[in-house]
């Protein structure tokens, strides 16, 4: 059926060359789905807009060339260059490795475990969870025990990438807050190196009864690499979740956010922006299923897009029969900087309840001549002038960002790719 | 400091001014009247830089050079200064980011250092203090939500903070209550000087019972039709505009 295989031989070889642990039976069924399904190709229509064409490419040279590991020495400049500005505690995951920061385990209220301490199977109902699983090394389960509070942001740092032969790398981590328990969370991707990468990671998230989480991700890889990334959260009832996604690097980029909403007086709150300019896509899926109520999600994205770019953005928000009392908002705002930038705007409400409050909205825009203009009168030079209003208009997600020790360094990552997004443009 | 000579603009097809000749000399200044459509703001524009007008011919001289040649951020630099008859919000620029980002960019350009953090508040607050406005508006976004009153007192602000060789107040008077158009009269009164030329573009007669011109010109289908002193503007107060085209044709 699907025309995005990969080659069946050198993917079991490559599974079964896996460090063998007890993931290895998960692996096989897993692999086993996904050589029955294939990457998703652009005929389904979650997928329309993104063709996974080049992943493949990637994931098949990569097996071609033996399916090398990078080591996670090769990645450890640009690990100390984020530690230096971003000073959290981080859990270090190098080229798929889990390399360093597992001795925070000893934390009080936080357990850290791989998922083969634990014998975790990864569950896979997905093809690029499946892929995930078949070729994942080992993951990392992070346990927030009840009651805990903690206010000392945990970073989780994906750094990839190597100079000569193409990469692909799988990352899992499963987090499961328990009840009534508080954390914060970091997660950061980086890569370096000239060779082709793929990195897939999935991230799920558990919140119980009353647990609150606050959750940035930054998403900053080098210009040539690509990822696909699923983040799955399932809340409890009265469990809140604050959570804003940053987009800045890559050459393809998909995100997939899966938000199940499965008790009472829960609370969602998706921020995210995505700033891309020539030769990137960025995509993202965001989809919230309300299937109790009352419960409230509220998803705010905006684009700043410059140069020959493509992004997507699809927000959906599904309230199930009898999830009376939902309400759920969503928008997306885009910022055109070229002509030759496209967005693919999608926003989809699917209600069987009868006691909601949905609303959607989603803008395209360029900058405003008249506000250029009144800067540069001030003396304000154009590119000054074009990086303040594109900084203005990412300004509302940047500055609700839930996690303090990272806002500075966000500013500035924001700042740093804007300007290369203005001096680029000639709009 | 200023020369224009007949100076023609348009935009798109449309031509708006049609030979406007103007002398302003450092130490003086100068109202430009006229009825809706004479060109009166097209003609503070075009000094100011906006593209959207296109000067079709005549020049202008600013401290003896070619202004038509600059950027708007030169002109700025430089010591222009409009203020805008519809002052532009911008959500999520700060006040304060403008001033100083305004301020800097001005001390560069005479190669001075930016302005210390301390000095530029304090600098801003008496500004602030004199035009009656409250110092939390430098944390707003520029205009942001401000009502006609506080974004002629922005402009005002701005001019102040910058202290321009050449102003151009562009209707800063319109939409004004008295005590607000006072404040504003009072912020521009506080920056004559004999280094400095300020041109009020007007509508009313009003702001020049606070504003006292040296010379009054009259505007009218994109030409200066009369120039004289400040009895001018009374006369055309009394008479209305027809009289002056009227005498003109005559």
């Amino acid at each position: 059926m699907s025309v995005l295989a990969l080659p069946d031989k050198a993917l079991r070889t490559a599974v079964r060359e896996l460090p063998e642990n007890a993931l290895a039976a998960n692996r096989q069924a897993a692999l086993a789905r996904f050589l029955e399904r294939g990457f998703p190709t652009t005929r389904l229509e979650d997928w329309k807009y993104t063709d996974l064409t080049s992943i493949a490419d990637i994931s098949q040279r990569w097996l071609e060339s033996g399916a090398p590991t990078a080591t996670a020495a090769s990645v450890s400049g640009r690990v100390e260059e984020i530690r230096a500005v971003v000073g959290i505690d981080w859990i270090v995951i190098g080229n798929g490795a889990i390399v360093d920061g597992t001795h925070i385990a000893g934390s009080e209220g936080l357990s850290i475990a791989t998922f083969s301490e634990l014998k975790h199977a990864p569950g896979y109902e997905h093809p690029l969870a499946d892929l995930n699983a078949a070729l994942l090394p080992d993951g990392l389960h992070i346990h927030v025990h009840a009651h805990s509070h903690h206010d000392r942001p945990l970073g989780l740092l994906f750094v990839d990438g190597a100079d000569s032969q193409p990469g692909v790398t799988q990352t899992r981590v499963f987090i499961e807050l328990d009840e009534g328990s508080q954390a914060q969370f970091v997660e950061y991707h980086a890569s370096i190196g000239e060779a082709d990468h793929y990195a897939n990671s999935v991230v799920e998230l558990s919140l119980a009864k009353g647990a609150s989480a606050d959750y940035v991700r930054i998403q900053a890889r080098d210009g040539g690499h690509t990822q696909t990334h699923r983040t799955a959260i399932s809340l409890q009832a009265s469990s809140t979740i604050r959570y804003s996604g940053f987009d800045l690097g890559g050459r393809l980029v998909r995100n997939d956010l899966d938000i199940d909403i499965g008790g009472k007086e829960a609370t969602v709150l998706v921020g995210g922006l995505y700033i891309a300019g020539d030769g990137q896509h960025i995509d993202n899926h965001v989809r919230i299923d309300h299937r109790v109520g009352p419960a409230r999600s509220e998803q705010e994205f905006r684009g700043i897009l410059g140069g020959r770019c493509r992004c997507v953005w699809n927000g959906k928000a599904i309230v199930q029969p009898g999830a009376d009392g939902t309400d759920a908002e969503q928008s997306n705002h885009n910022l055109l900087l070229s002509e030759r930038a496209e967005i693919d705007a999608k926003p989809e409400l699917e209600i069987y309840a009868d006691e909601v409050k949905c609303s959607h909205g989603t803008t395209v825009g360029q900058i405003d001549d008249a506000a250029l203009f009144y800067l540069r009168s001030r003396g304000l030079d154009k590119q000054d002038a074009m990086r303040a209003l594109t900084r203005a208009f990412g300004a509302s997600i940047v500055s609700h960002s839930p996690i303090a020790a990272v806002a500075d360094h966000l500013t500035e990552i924001v700042e740093r790719r804007l300007t290369a997004l203005t001096e680029d443009s000639d709009a | 400091m200023l020369e224009i000579k007949d100076l023609k603009a348009s935009t798109g097809d449309t031509p708006i001014l049609n030979g406007v000749s103007l002398s302003v000399k450092a130490g003086e200044v100068h109202a430009i009247m006229g009825p809706n459509g004479s060109g009166k703001s097209t003609l503070a524009q075009v000094i100011a830089g906006h593209d959207d007008y296109a000067v079709t011919g005549g020049s202008v001289e600013y401290k003896g050079r070619d202004l038509l040649e600059l950027e708007p951020e030169e002109r700025a630099r430089d010591g222009i200064f409009l203020g805008f008859q519809y002052p532009v919000e911008i959500p999520g620029v700060n006040n304060a980011y403008l001033l100083k980002a305004a301020l800097n960019a001005k001390r560069k350009h005479h190669g001075l250092d930016e302005i210390d953090a301390f000095e530029f508040l304090k600098l801003a607050k008496e500004k602030m203090v004199l035009l009656g406005m409250d110092p939390k508006f430098l944390n707003r976004g520029v205009n942001e939500g401000f009502s006609g009153g506080e974004k002629k007192r922005n402009e005002i602000l701005q001019m102040a903070m910058l202290e321009p060789d050449l102003a151009i107040l562009d209707e800063t008077d319109s939409g004004l209550d008295i005590d607000a158009l006072k404040a504003v009269a009072h912020g521009i009164n506080s920056l004559r000087s004999p280094d400095r030329a300020i041109v009020l573009v007007t509508h009313y007669q009003r702001l020049l019972d606070y504003v006292e011109p040296d010379v009054v010109h009259v505007l009218s289908a994109g030409r200066i039709l009369r120039s004289g002193d400040k009895s001018l503007a009374l006369e055309l107060e009394e008479k209305g505009y027809d009289w002056v085209k009227e005498a003109a044709n005559a």
